[in-house]
């Protein structure tokens, strides 16, 4: 079956109120039939934010070495970054899953070059996708503004935040533990989801989103 | 040439009920509004086109040709949203019916590469039809036989020149049997030799199979004998010339070229003379040398994701003067190190030996090397032009871009003002001033660059293929001001393949392809290098384990020996035939982000453990026990192999999963892009400086941008290309390599399950 050659998502252009409170417009139905270029551009998307992560996690010794002198659990805002990949893929792609593929695909990358967790970036990747995808998935995959994105990003920090409580915060307290995971939730909202947000608009004005929905919200805004 | 085996496809289907020959296209009031314009590209287009016809489609730049031909294939709306009416029909059935019965080539050498080697690459479409594993190689060697690619099936695809790749491409269209093969410009951005070697090989497939053929061109010259039919689009995307091509070259010839179509037997355009007085004075005398590369060398190296890097001579002691108030141009077959060598004398791409001097007049900070200066000193004296223009727009206006380097030298406003809407003029963009250049076409953003780089007047301009893809007309408008400029005082360089800019130069230099070193035979493989992708992963995985449960120090010392004994034997290369060196570097390589986390997490422990070190090593004992077996290991997981494992012992997916190894194949392409925009950036004078560290986060910021778009537009280019070749529908995919689980698979992950073994049981 093929969709690709359905232009099902005119359609749902034509839905978009001109004035009043812009609805997003939606990802071609169904929503489970991924295109070819949803694919490769959530495959794509995975792999820029992998080296990014990859370079971050070089970078982000200092400022975490510098807030764990101040109070320990405030090492949870240098992590944040690593959970945008997920909210901009769910942001650009709009299906069910882009959300956990492109945040998978990120570690997947981040750990090929060698860095210092190892493959355990797999396990955190995971867990942050579904984090994110958990949120898409309770708007069902209707909603992708700015709200949507803070959500995404703050719910992609709980469940890796348990998992490290496991792994690397082992010497912690539980009131650590808690504060850490608290601060990894705000840090996510802000960092993944409003950062990931605005980056998601830098690229569709950008015209590098054309096939997908934040390409054409930005494009019949403003026709040349 | 051989004949390839019959697809079942040929002999259904309504083809053989018709007893027609395949191939007929008929087009019926095909339109196309993309979102955000508000005039179809495509108003109304009405075609009909017989069997076995040859078509050659013109029209000039920004007419529609490419989305027409992308409407021929179906692929419209692989990469692109929006309205589509009327109807295209391949023998009576939508062209994407039969995967691969609609063969396309794009104009971009290498865009719809999808795999590591060129063997796996054209046996894509047949993975995707269904095609079982074992008739696959006969398909694979014909196709390849075709296009005459006669080098091993293993050779990696990123290796082949432009001509070659795109090739490579018709053969992967070939082994669909296309019955219909569309060209998007095909040799456009080929040297002439690689240009006549595809247009060859075209011809001599298209008669060989009897194809219907559509080649998007508009330099007619080199396919007026392969054509027998000329449809000429005009800059709305209508219809305005159909026929026989000697018909309506003689009806239309005129009416052709004064639309900027290259019509053979025509001069070339004179250039357009830009107004006397649109620069100022010139910096230095005429005839001066204003730089002096003497003996460059450049060297490449491209590191691969495994750790593992080529390197290639680029350049091979090369001597260049560029002189005041000339053009020179420096041609040579693709591979010869044109746009290396220019990057190397602008002082924007380091070099392995040989000097570069300007002329004493235009040094600065005390040095006359390009490479020493800083980002604003670079632009006042030396302005480039990239071959690909995207990667440079900074600016949200065209105006604003034309205007960026100006304003960063700090010249007066109202003059470069001037001077800017003079040249947006000459390049037909001044309608465009406010627009966003970011939504130009590829030639409108050509010339957008070449205007942004001559505003502010430099000492000397460096051009790379400034002339590709531009019609007569814009073509005329680019080379005017390239004159303009030169006549004006400055020194000017261009690479070209295009004979017309060659003849109209001052000086020209020849390169040749430098030789290189012969490749090392291959060395032996280490142990590790015998695993598949998924032993390599769950064994490195298992490192995790064995880092959290060890209890103590004592007990983590002991868990990281066994594990550096492990690692010792992973590297293992027993067997005859060289040793393969670096393995123990590129190990340390990879281990530098673990150590240093390692030492930080240790000390941070120390400090906020109250000092105890047993607790602090043991810290640091756990992150290097989680991060040596990834270090060793990750680095043998191959992106191709990845792919058929997670299919095939997995069960995951399959078009995620190519997907994700089409990605992972062009992992290396990032940073290139990124050093281009990164060089781009420092040129125009907006780069990082060591004045401002301000300037450091803008840059990464755009950077970032910049990186990110450019990868996802060559994602919606290779979707097109997959989508061409099966890929939408290909969810009963067959794989063209196994992935079998072999005995070393076992192995190594019983190995690393010592580790875990004993950080759980030692009795420390």
């Amino acid at each position: 079956m093929s969709t690709t050659n359905r232009p099902s998502s005119s359609a749902s252009t034509a839905q978009t109120p001109v004035t009043g409170r812009r609805r997003s417009i939606l990802a071609s139905r169904p929503l489970l039939a991924w295109r070819t270029v949803d694919l490769l551009t959530v495959a794509f998307l995975g792999v820029a934010f992998g080296i990014a992560y990859w370079a971050w996690g070089l970078a982000y010794q200092a400022p975490g070495n510098a807030l764990a002198a101040v109070f320990p659990p405030l090492q949870g805002i240098v992590g944040a970054p690593w959970l945008m990949a997920g909210v901009v893929g769910g942001l650009v792609v709009r299906r069910p899953g882009a959300a956990l593929f492109c945040e998978l695909i990120a570690a997947v990358v981040e750990a090929l070059p060698g860095s210092q967790w190892g493959v355990a970036t797999l396990v955190s990747g995971t867990l942050q996708g579904l984090g994110a995808e958990v949120a898409f998935a309770v708007l069902g995959y209707g909603v992708f503004g700015i709200g949507a994105a803070v959500l995404a990003g703050a719910l992609s920090a709980p469940l890796e935040a348990v998992y490290e409580w496991f792994v690397y915060w082992t010497d912690w307290g539980w009131d650590y533990k808690v504060i850490y995971a608290v601060v990894l939730t705000v840090a996510g909202a802000v960092i993944a989801g409003g950062v990931g947000w605005l980056l998601t608009r830098a690229l569709a004005k950008a015209g590098a989103l054309n096939a997908f929905p934040p390409g054409q919200e930005v494009r019949e805004s403003r026709p040349v | 040439m051989r004949s390839t085996p019959s697809h079942p496809a040929r002999r259904s289907g309504s083809r053989v009920l018709s007893e027609r020959p395949p191939g007929h296209l008929e087009v019926r009031g095909l339109t196309w509004r993309p979102f955000g314009r508000r005039e179809p590209v495509l108003p109304g287009i009405d075609l009909d086109l017989p069997a076995g016809q040859r078509v050659l489609l013109a029209g000039p730049s920004g007419s529609g040709k490419s989305t027409l031909l992308r409407a021929f294939a179906g692929v419209l709306e692989v990469a692109d949203s929006g309205e589509r009416s009327g109807t295209v029909l391949l023998d009576g059935e939508e062209p994407g019916a039969r995967a691969g019965a609609v063969g396309l080539v794009l104009q971009e050498p290498g865009s719809g590469v999808v795999s590591a080697t060129i063997g796996r690459d054209v046996a894509f479409g047949l993975e995707n039809i269904g095609v079982p594993r074992a008739d696959q190689p006969a398909r694979v060697t014909a196709a390849l036989a075709a296009v005459h690619l006669e080098m091993p099936q293993d050779t990696p695809t990123h290796a082949l020149s432009g001509g070659e790749q795109q090739r490579l491409a018709l053969a992967g269209a070939l082994t669909l049997e296309p019955t219909l093969l569309l060209l998007d410009e095909p040799t456009a951005m080929l040297d002439p030799g690689n240009a006549a070697s595809v247009r060859a090989c075209v011809a001599e497939m298209v008669a060989a199979r009897s194809l219907t053929a559509v080649v998007v061109e508009h330099r007619l010259g080199p396919w007026l004998d392969f054509s027998d039919r000329l449809v000429v689009l005009d800059a709305t995307g209508r219809v305005v010339a159909d026929g026989p091509p000697e018909a309506v070259l003689s009806q239309h010839g005129e009416s052709l070229v004064s639309q900027g179509i290259w019509v053979p037997g025509h001069p070339d355009p004179e250039p357009r003379g830009i107004p006397v007085g649109t620069f100022g004075e010139p910096r230095l005398g005429a005839d001066v040398v204003a730089l002096d590369a003497a003996d460059v060398t450049v060297e490449r190296s491209v590191r691969r994701l495994d750790g593992s890097q080529r390197s290639t001579v680029a350049v091979d002691h090369q001597w260049l003067q560029a002189r005041a108030a000339q053009v020179h141009a420096l041609v040579g077959p693709s591979g010869s190190g044109k746009s290396t060598l220019m990057l190397a004398v602008a002082g924007l791409m380091g070099r392995q030996g040989g000097e570069v001097r300007t002329h004493p007049e235009l040094a600065a900070g005390g040095s006359r090397d390009p490479a020493d200066w800083d980002t604003v000193d670079l632009a006042r004296v030396v302005s480039w032009v990239p071959q690909w223009a995207s990667s440079t727009i900074v600016a949200h206006t065209v105006l604003d871009e034309v205007m960026t380097t100006s304003r960063a030298v700090g010249l007066v406003e109202s003059e470069s003002l001037a001077r800017a809407r003079a040249l947006l003029a000459l390049l037909r963009l001044d309608h465009l001033a406010q627009a966003d250049p970011r939504h130009l076409s590829g030639g409108e953003q050509r010339r957008l660059a070449m205007a942004a780089a001559v505003v502010h007047q430099p000492a000397l301009l460096l051009a790379d293929e400034a002339t590709v893809g531009q019609d007569r007309l814009t073509w005329a408008a680019v080379l005017g001001i390239v004159e303009g400029l030169r006549d004006a005082g400055s020194a000017v360089v261009l690479t070209t393949h295009d004979d017309a800019v060659v003849a109209r130069a001052d000086r020209t230099t020849v390169l040749e392809r430098p030789s290189q070193p012969a490749p090392d035979p291959a060395p032996r493989r280490p142990l590790a290098a015998r695993c598949g992708p998924l032993s390599l992963l769950g064994a490195s995985a298992l490192a995790i384990p064995a880092g959290v449960v060890s209890p103590r120090w004592p007990t983590s010392l002991l868990v990281i020996g066994l594990v550096v004994a492990l690692a010792s034997l992973a590297l293992w290369a027993p067997g005859q035939g060289a040793a393969p060196h670096g393995r123990v570097r590129s190990v340390a390589t990879r281990m530098v982000p673990g150590g240093v986390a390692a030492l930080s997490v240790g000390w941070s422990t120390w400090l906020l453990g109250g000092h105890d070190l047993e607790v602090s090593g043991t810290a640091v004992l756990r992150v290097l026990i989680i991060v040596l077996p990834s270090a060793v290991l990750i680095r043998w997981v191959d992106a191709d192999a990845l792919g058929d494992h997670l299919a095939q012992r997995l069960h995951l997916p399959a078009r995620p999963v190519v997907a994700l190894s089409a990605a992972l194949q062009r992992v290396h392409t990032f940073g290139d892009i990124w050093a281009e925009i990164a060089r781009a950036r420092r040129v125009r004078g907006i780069g990082a400086s060591r004045r401002s560290p301000r300037s450091g986060l803008a840059e990464l910021w755009a950077l970032t941008i910049g990186m990110l778009v450019r990868s996802l537009q060559a994602a919606a280019q290779l979707a097109v290309a997959m989508d061409a070749r099966g890929f939408a529908t290909a969810h009963r995919r067959t794989w063209a390599a196994p992935a079998r689980w072999r005995a070393p698979d076992t192995l190594l992950l019983l190995a690393s399950l010592l580790p875990v073994g004993l950080a759980w049981w030692a009795p420390l």
